[in-house]
């Protein structure tokens, strides 16, 4: 088994911290021309998981920085450009907070909001910080019986864990 | 008998030791079987339990759904065991217990259980699944997690394997990780020795 979609014991990031951790849900409208399920495939970039980290801020605040990255995110993967890569980099910066985004070739979007800090953020450490919680949602998606398109938030016990080990350590 | 465990020898006139068991199994799993994707394997059984619990929505009925697939899947695949591991009788329960750890679940899910509380008189014994191929990334929902087991159609498989080589055995699991319980434990007793029965003489 792959051993990436396992709890990694890799230390929270000592760089910079992580302020938000939030999974955003496609945003897609189409109906499948199938007879027997009356399926569509529906999605409004509902957030799936919004788990803020901070005490400073108002989680109301994070569900503002998500929504306005789903924006700049829909406009950074616009048809016409050419960026094929999953990390987004950073999209925007609010205040004191970055915000930076990733999103998976089924558009499924995760972002970190995390507090600026004078050093420089390394990509390679925030692709690190991705790549962990694409793992987990991979696992969450490997379950059996979680619904992919009728829950409106993610519930999974051990996805929050993971969370937040990866955060907080 | 002095046999190189490595040669492919299937006429065993011993029965092996524990030892010999646990090297049969794993020559086994390493040439003579096909191997599958595990998360293909994992997704294909998570997606039959969870279409069953649709379908039934009932858990206790989907246990015994699982029990009954387990016992067809038994019944035939203990052709194909007996074929590959060249297996003559076992003389005891407790070998019996020993064969179907190192051999038969190497041989189909690479894991070996491991043989807990055998009981004084030898007909019941307890394994316990260290890791388990079938419920990788799984979480039961609330409701499921007291009535649901989510392996059972491995109790179906020992209960069907078993009753082909005329032992009558129950088989059930008694705490899974799942549940949040701390190991994955199914017990297994025999009932009785089935007899070659003569058929009824037609009237």
């Amino acid at each position: 088994m792959d051993s990436g979609a396992t709890f990694e014991n890799q230390k929270p990031p000592s760089s910079f911290s992580v302020m938000c951790v939030a999974v955003i849900g496609k945003n897609v409208s189409g109906e499948l021309d199938h007879d027997d399920a009356l399926k569509q495939i529906i999605g409004q970039n509902n957030p799936l998981f919004i788990r803020p980290f901070s005490t400073r801020h108002q989680e109301l605040k994070f569900h503002y920085c998500c929504h306005t990255a789903c924006d700049i995110i829909e406009e950074r993967v616009a048809p016409g450009s050419k960026n094929m890569d999953l990390y987004l980099g950073l999209l925007y910066c609010l205040e004191d907070l970055a915000v930076y985004g990733f999103m998976t070739n089924t558009k499924i979007k995760f972002v970190i909001v995390i507090s600026m800090t004078d050093s420089s953020i390394k990509d390679i450490e925030m692709k690190n910080l991705f790549r962990r919680i694409h793992n987990q949602y991979i696992a969450l998606v490997n379950n059996p019986f979680y619904e992919l398109e009728s829950l409106p938030k993610i519930t999974s016990k051990r996805f929050h864990t993971a969370i937040d080990t990866m955060v907080l350590g | 008998m002095q046999g190189n465990p490595n040669s492919n020898n299937r006429s065993t006139a011993a029965l092996p030791s524990g030892q010999r068991a646990k090297q049969t199994g794993e020559d086994i799993w390493k040439s003579r079987t096909d191997k599958i994707n595990a998360e293909l394997f994992t997704l294909t059984y998570g997606s039959l339990v969870a279409q069953l619990v649709k379908d039934y929505e009932d858990y206790i009925e989907v246990n015994a759904q699982l029990d009954k697939m387990g016992y067809n899947m038994g019944c035939r695949l203990i052709e194909d065991f007996i074929a590959k591991s060249g297996m003559t009788k076992c003389g005891s329960f407790v070998e019996t217990a020993d064969v179907i750890s190192k051999i038969g679940f190497k041989m189909y899910l690479g894991i070996t259980p491991t043989i807990t509380n055998v009981s004084p008189d030898g007909k019941e014994f307890s394994l316990v699944f260290e890791e388990n191929p079938l419920a990788e990334f799984v979480e039961l929902p609330d409701e499921a997690v007291r009535e649901l087991w989510y392996s059972n159609v491995l109790c179906g498989v020992l209960r069907g394997a078993l009753e082909m080589v005329l032992l009558q055995v129950e088989c059930q699991f008694v705490s899974d990780v799942l549940r949040g319980d701390e190991s994955t434990e199914m017990k297994v007793k025999l009932v009785k020795v089935l007899d070659e029965e003569v058929p009824a003489a037609d009237e």
